[in-house]
């Protein structure tokens, strides 16, 4: 039997708010009763981009991670509730509005923290997928119809080509993974690994130079963990380091200078180094 | 057969058909009535009669118009309405529907006077309309338009300002809006190949956040539903102008509304003569090529005289006020045509430098997302990219490669300096300047520092904009030996950067950086991929500032762009006056103001100065405002609630859609329905204009209708409407109308455009949309640029320059005096060679509000406050809409949505600040509270905030108080970018910043 799946791509997400704002437009005012009552028109969010920082100026970057339901597999709200919510043939877990109404507890069950409460009809709300819209033929949920580069993008298929995307792609859960959740993303890396980055200059005369060119190697306990080269710029950036890695060496070299040797430590934050000066041998 | 008979058979036709038709008339007036409720409502509005006839009365009939139901009568006789035709054939041609079908003839007919319509204006104006929804009475009371759905909803198409949408409607109600995906039917779009890799775009329009969050808007809570009258307002006595921005509002009736603005206009025209009305508005009110401002409100303006605004070309300053002296473009005020720029920089370029570009944000204009789809493939292509802003933009952080920092108004420094490695190292392309330019001896003496013993150096530069001279050598090196494509701003022109003080500097060194590599040249060239996709341009629609039924062969580009293709009566303005826009509020309070002209016919015409009051005007004594921008988008806004509340106006009105900004200003407010209440028809991104081909930002062309959607809310009218409602009281309706309705309008505007030859209008009508084919490779449109590089005649789609700005050949060269890209400009030479704030070359000025300036003794920051991301302008800002709750947009705190404060984290400290919480953002000029966002966006000492929330909320007396919504154009100068140029430098602002310890006012709880 073939699911729903959504797979998020932080690399293609140009933070624009379209999936948000879709949702607003699709559910505020709009009861798709028996799916779900309308949504509040500001106090709720079934799919909201957080903005995520890494590194400091000059080498900051800025990513947008979507979250929304996972619509897991293993859904602590439905187990919560068996009787209010469902997973559907197609895998799009439902919460009946009606009878679900009242219980206020259920925003405290999904690990994602993406149930709401809904003050108007004073029950417990989250994305649909757009259930309502997919039965009546549509290829996709608003969100993903609006987003620009489907940062968002729907996977149709069953449970095991699904898991194979998974491997294949190498994409990752929001969080441990353990509720098997049907939403995946690419490139979250850039939330859960740190980098590392900076410069190099030598002098030449009177003046500064970028060291283009410079072989920057990163050493743990001596053995070698990756080697990149400066750019034109003289500066290097080394991604996908996992946080708290502990103290790790850059070696870094330009034929006719002295190796400069420094000590990083990687905790939670990405660090960007201060320019380094090259000396001649 | 014989020219006799032929006539004679002619003129039996045209009677026999005339005899007939008119016979009919009444008939077929009741039996529409039966098919149509609504209908028979419109007759029931009057009872009257209505003569028709030949003017020497040889044919004749009468309708009686009785409680919604009508008889007709042979004959002449007296009545309330007459409508007399000149002849039988020009009566046979109106009357078999041709007044909406060949409008030349309805228009010469109006014209010279073969046909006249008599009777009281509101009478005559019922029995027009009412003859026209007889030719239209499907669509307008059948419904016959848009598409069904299975469901039961409808699917109609309207426009915005950040990209067409569909619009799914249920018992008159809007369910949804969305992007539009195309069809299989619509044309497939382009490919470009290249480095071995085809591209090509996805079938389907992309949309603007701002855009996509519009039925919020269209169901806000601040919608105007009733003219309302400010409660201590009287015009037969009390004014109270002290009181605007703090009184409240009354519910009035349209006809009461009319009747007071009407009596204000020829009450102060009387009393003070020409220019003592005066009108203006924000530049993106809402969509479409009639209903829009330069369309339906220019044609009214003109029929009442009126003084206008003087812009000043805001998006473009620097370029306008600088660059055009190098290179020319004054109908583009300054920027460079863009044709098939994407694929030669897909193809050719190894680097692409966005100076001041933000494209991701700004989406160039009006492009929605199309441009992403295209910078994306660059990241495909691995192409290097380097972005230089003060400010991580958008684009940067989706792009990623290397952000250079420059503090606010440095840039031409860093320019300087780049040229500065170019000329020593001889890393520029010696041929093409030789060839092509001249004046480049004059630059470099002042480069090398010849002339002022200071070589611009990449080390001087550093002192300047606090970036690494290292970084900067390192640039000019690559770029020195890549060919680059120079993004500079967002559209081909444009950019924060030219819009701080002296931002006419550092256009003109974007200009003069781009001749100096070969512009025009295989992969040399403007650009970051937004403008310039291969479409055809030889699709005839136009853009909305080509004047749309305005008539206004002289403030619109109506008289370049479609006085041949849809006849209309033409319409003038009769009054000279205008009000420099910067200066406004010291024009009205102090009674004069002067500023320079902005001339798009040529370059030269800028040096022209205009000033307030104009010889045999008077002083403005009326105010009549189309939305309500200015407090957002102007700089030192405060001034304005001063000007309002000053007793120098002695009536404003304004005409919203939302209780909002100036509104909250006006002694009479006219609601104005949304462009999805009303009639129109555009493209999606198609300005015209100044941008001339805007719609070459778009992966597709676009071309829709705009359906009316839904009734308009309350009794909101459309903007036409509106200005037909005060033209009737003027005896102005006809003049105003022609007396067609905006229906009509939007089908004579179909007519004159090239979709009839591709589509029906009943198609168009049902469907809502229609892509324009790309042409096949072989014959898309020429590179920009590549002929001047080439030194063979132009040979892109341009009008413009006019012949007479060539001083040479006609159509070879530039538009400047040599015809060549002159790095010494003879226009400015020639203007004031001694003018220090604009020299013939290009040179670095020190901001007079920037480090190292008096003023930073005071305010140690640099604010800068590009266009907003999520809102365009104040359009999706405020208004209750969901933009609002995007919390990069404003920041929820105990219950209030503050619009955004982004300073570095060194910044925050030095301060005792912290992420979230109130601050107070002040200078001389105002403070305004905002909620601090604490980021790496920026390096220390420079802040960042968007420009332009769309309301004005002073928490106590207006303009003299803190600003709790984040009005930041308060703290912005107001002084003129440099002395002889109209422009504004709202980045060169400094400020300080302080945790906000008042108290938390009535606005605590709200929204």
């Amino acid at each position: 039997m073939e699911k729903m799946h959504l797979i998020v791509d932080l690399k293609k997400c140009v933070g624009c708010y379209n999936c948000m704002i879709a949702c607003k437009d699709e559910h505020v005012d709009n009861s798709w009763l028996p799916y779900t009552g309308a949504q509040q028109k500001h106090d709720q969010k079934w799919i909201n981009p957080v903005k995520h920082e890494r590194g400091a100026v000059p080498h900051t970057e800025i990513n947008f991670v979507t979250k929304l339901c996972q619509h897991c597999r293993n859904a602590p709200c439905a187990h919560a509730r068996p009787d209010a919510i469902s997973r559907r043939k197609d895998g799009i877990v439902l919460i009946d509005t009606q009878k679900a109404a009242g219980d206020k507890s259920l925003v405290d069950v999904c690990p994602y923290g993406m149930i709401s409460w809904n003050d108007e009809i004073e029950a417990a709300q989250k994305c649909t997928m757009c259930a309502h819209l997919l039965d009546i033929g549509w290829k996709e949920p608003r969100c993903v119809q609006a987003c620009p580069l489907r940062a968002l993008n729907v996977v149709f298929c069953d449970d095991d080509e699904f898991e194979r995307l998974v491997r294949e792609q190498k994409l990752k859960p929001l969080s441990d993974g353990s509720n098997a959740p049907r939403v995946m993303y690419r490139n979250l890396y850039k939330r859960d690994t740190c980098f590392v980055a900076g410069a190099f200059v030598y002098q030449d005369g009177e003046i500064k130079r970028a060291a283009e060119n410079a072989v920057v190697q990163l050493k743990i306990n001596g053995e070698l963990m990756t080697t990149v080269k400066t750019d034109f710029f003289g500066e290097f950036k080394i991604d996908r380091i996992p946080k708290d890695s502990g103290t790790f060496e850059l070696i870094c070299d330009m034929s006719g200078y002295k190796t400069i040797s420094v000590q990083v430590t990687i905790g939670e934050e990405s660090p960007c180094l201060e320019t380094m000066m090259f000396e001649k041998l | 057969m014989s020219e006799k008979i032929f006539e004679k058979t002619i003129n039996l036709f045209d009677k026999t058909f005339l005899s007939i038709s008119l016979f009919s008339l009444d008939k077929m007036l009741n039996i529409l009535a039966k098919a149509s409720p609504e209908f028979k409502k419109e007759l029931e509005v009057h009872d009257v009669t209505v003569q028709l006839k030949i003017r020497d009365n040889t044919i004749g009939r009468k309708l009686f118009f009785r409680r919604g139901s009508v008889t007709g009568k042979n004959g002449v006789l007296g009545a309330d309405v007459e409508m007399v035709f000149e002849d039988e054939n020009t009566a046979r041609k109106i009357m078999s529907g041709q007044m909406i079908g060949k409008t030349s003839d309805f228009v010469a007919a109006a014209k010279n006077g073969s046909m006249v319509l008599n009777g009281p204006d509101e009478k005559a104006m019922w029995f027009s309309s009412l003859l026209l929804k007889v030719f239209a009475f499907d669509v307008l009371y059948l419904g016959n338009f848009g598409m069904l759905m299975p469901n039961g909803e409808t699917r109609y198409v309207s426009g915005t300002n950040g990209g067409p949408l569909f619009v799914y409607v249920k018992d008159g109600k809007i369910v949804r809006l969305t992007p539009i995906d195309l069809s299989e039917e619509d044309a497939d779009p382009w490919t470009i190949t290249a480095r071995g890799k085809k591209f090509t775009p996805p079938k389907r329009a992309t949309i603007s956040p701002y855009a996509l969050g519009w039925k919020s808007m269209i169901y806000s809570p601040d919608r105007l539903l009733y003219p309302m009258k400010r409660v201590d307002f009287d015009p037969d006595g009390e004014r109270n102008p002290q009181n605007r921005g703090v009184s409240g509002y009354e519910r009035i009736s349209w006809d009461e509304a009319f009747d007071i603005v009407a009596k204000e206009i020829v009450r102060v025209r009387e009393t003070h003569g020409p220019g003592t009305v005066f009108y203006s508005r924000g530049s993106h009110h809402t969509w479409g090529n009639c209903g829009y401002f330069i369309s339906a409100a220019n044609r009214f303006f003109n029929c009442i005289g009126a003084t206008g605004l003087l812009n000043n070309p805001d998006s473009w300053e620097g370029y306008a006020w600088g660059a055009m002296h190098h290179y020319g473009g004054s109908a583009r005020k300054g920027g460079c045509e863009a044709y098939s720029t994407v694929e030669d920089c897909m193809k050719n370029a190894e680097m692409i430098v966005f100076w001041s570009s933000d494209p991701e944000s700004t989406s160039g204009v009006y492009g929605a997302h199309e441009g992403t789809i295209r910078r994306e493939w660059v990241k495909q292509l691995g192409i290097p990219v380097v972005h230089i802003d003060p400010y991580l933009n958008s684009t940067a952080a989706f792009m990623g490669g290397r952000w250079i920092a420059p503090r606010p108004g440095t840039d031409t420094a860093m320019a300087l300096a780049i040229a500065y490695v170019w000329l020593v190292n001889e890393t520029y392309d010696k041929d093409y300047v030789q060839k092509r330019t001249t004046g480049l001896d004059k630059w470099r003496e002042y480069i090398l520092g010849e002339t002022d013993d200071t070589p611009k150096t990449p080390e001087w530069q550093e002192e300047i904009t606090g970036v690494d001279a290292t970084i900067v050598r390192a640039l000019a090196e690559q770029w020195g030996k890549k060919k680059t494509y120079l993004a500079a701003g967002g559209i081909h022109s444009f950019g924060s950067a030219c819009r701080t003080a002296y931002g006419t500097e550092w256009a003109r060194a974007m200009v003069c950086l781009a001749a100096m590599q070969g512009l025009g040249k295989e992969g040399v060239n403007f650009g970051g991929l937004q403008m310039g996709t291969p479409l055809d341009t030889n699709f005839w629609f136009p853009g909305y500032s080509e004047g749309g039924f305005s008539g206004d062969y002289i403030g619109s580009g109506s008289g370049i762009q479609l006085y041949n293709r849809m006849p209309q009566s033409p319409s003038v303005n009769s009054n000279y006056q205008r009000i420099p826009r910067l200066r406004l509020p010291e024009a009205i309070l102090d009674g004069h103001a002067e500023a320079h002209d902005m001339d798009n016919y040529t370059v030269h015409g800028q040096f022209r100065k205009v000033r307030y009051p104009a010889p045999g005007h008077s002083e403005v004594k009326m105010y009549y405002k189309y939305g309500g921008s200015y407090f957002g988008t102007q700089p030192e806004s405060n001034r304005y609630a001063k000007m309002y509340r000053s007793d120098k106006i002695e009536f404003v009105v304004n005409q919203s859609i939302w209780m909002e900004g100036e509104a909250r200003y006006a002694d009479i407010i006219l609601p104005a329905c949304t462009s999805f209440e009303r009639w129109d028809i555009a493209e999606f991104a198609n300005c015209g204009g100044y941008i001339e081909k805007s719609f070459i930002q778009n992966n597709h062309r676009v071309i829709h209708m705009q359906h009316k959607c839904i009734e308009p809310l309350g009794e909101s009218k459309s903007d036409f409407e509106i200005f037909q409602g005060i033209a009737a009281r003027l005896g102005l309706w006809q003049v105003f109308s022609e007396g067609n309705s905006e229906f009509d309008w939007v089908k004579r505007y179909f007519d004159a455009t090239d979709l009839p030859k591709r589509m029906s209008w009943r198609q168009f009508l049902k469907k809502g949309y229609y892509v324009v084919p790309p042409l096949p490779e072989d014959r898309r449109t020429p590179l920009a640029m590549a002929w001047f590089a080439n030194g063979t005649k132009r040979d892109t789609p341009e009008l413009a320059p006019l012949p007479s700005e060539y001083y040479n050949r006609y159509n070879e060269g530039l538009q400047t005096p040599s015809g060549k890209f002159e790095f010494e400009a003879q226009t400015l030479k020639r203007f004031d060679p001694n003018d220090e704030e604009r020299m013939p070359i290009c040179t670095y000025i020190h901001s007079w509000e920037g480090v190292g300036s008096e003023l930073y003794e005071k305010y140690k920051l640099q604010l800068i406050t590009p266009h907003s991301k999520y809102s365009f302008h104040t359009m999706g800002d405020g208004k209750d809409s969901v933009i609002n709750d995007i919390d990069q947009h404003r920041m929820l705190i105990d219950g209030f949505r503050y619009w955004i404060f982004r300073m570095n984290p060194n910044d925050a400290q030095e301060r005792g600040l912290k992420h979230g919480e109130v601050v107070e953002v002040y200078n001389d000029r105002g403070s305004v509270l905002c909620g601090l966002e604490v980021t790496d966006r920026l390096p220390p000492g420079t802040v960042h905030s968007f420009e332009s929330c769309a309301d004005y909320k002073p928490a106590g007396e207006p303009g003299e108080s803190v600003e709790i919504n984040g009005c930041v154009n308060i703290l912005t100068p107001s002084k003129f970018i440099t002395k002889n140029a109209h422009g504004l430098a709202v980045n060169s602002c400094l400020v300080e910043v302080r945790k906000w310890e008042g108290a938390f006012g009535r606005w605590k709880k709200c929204i």
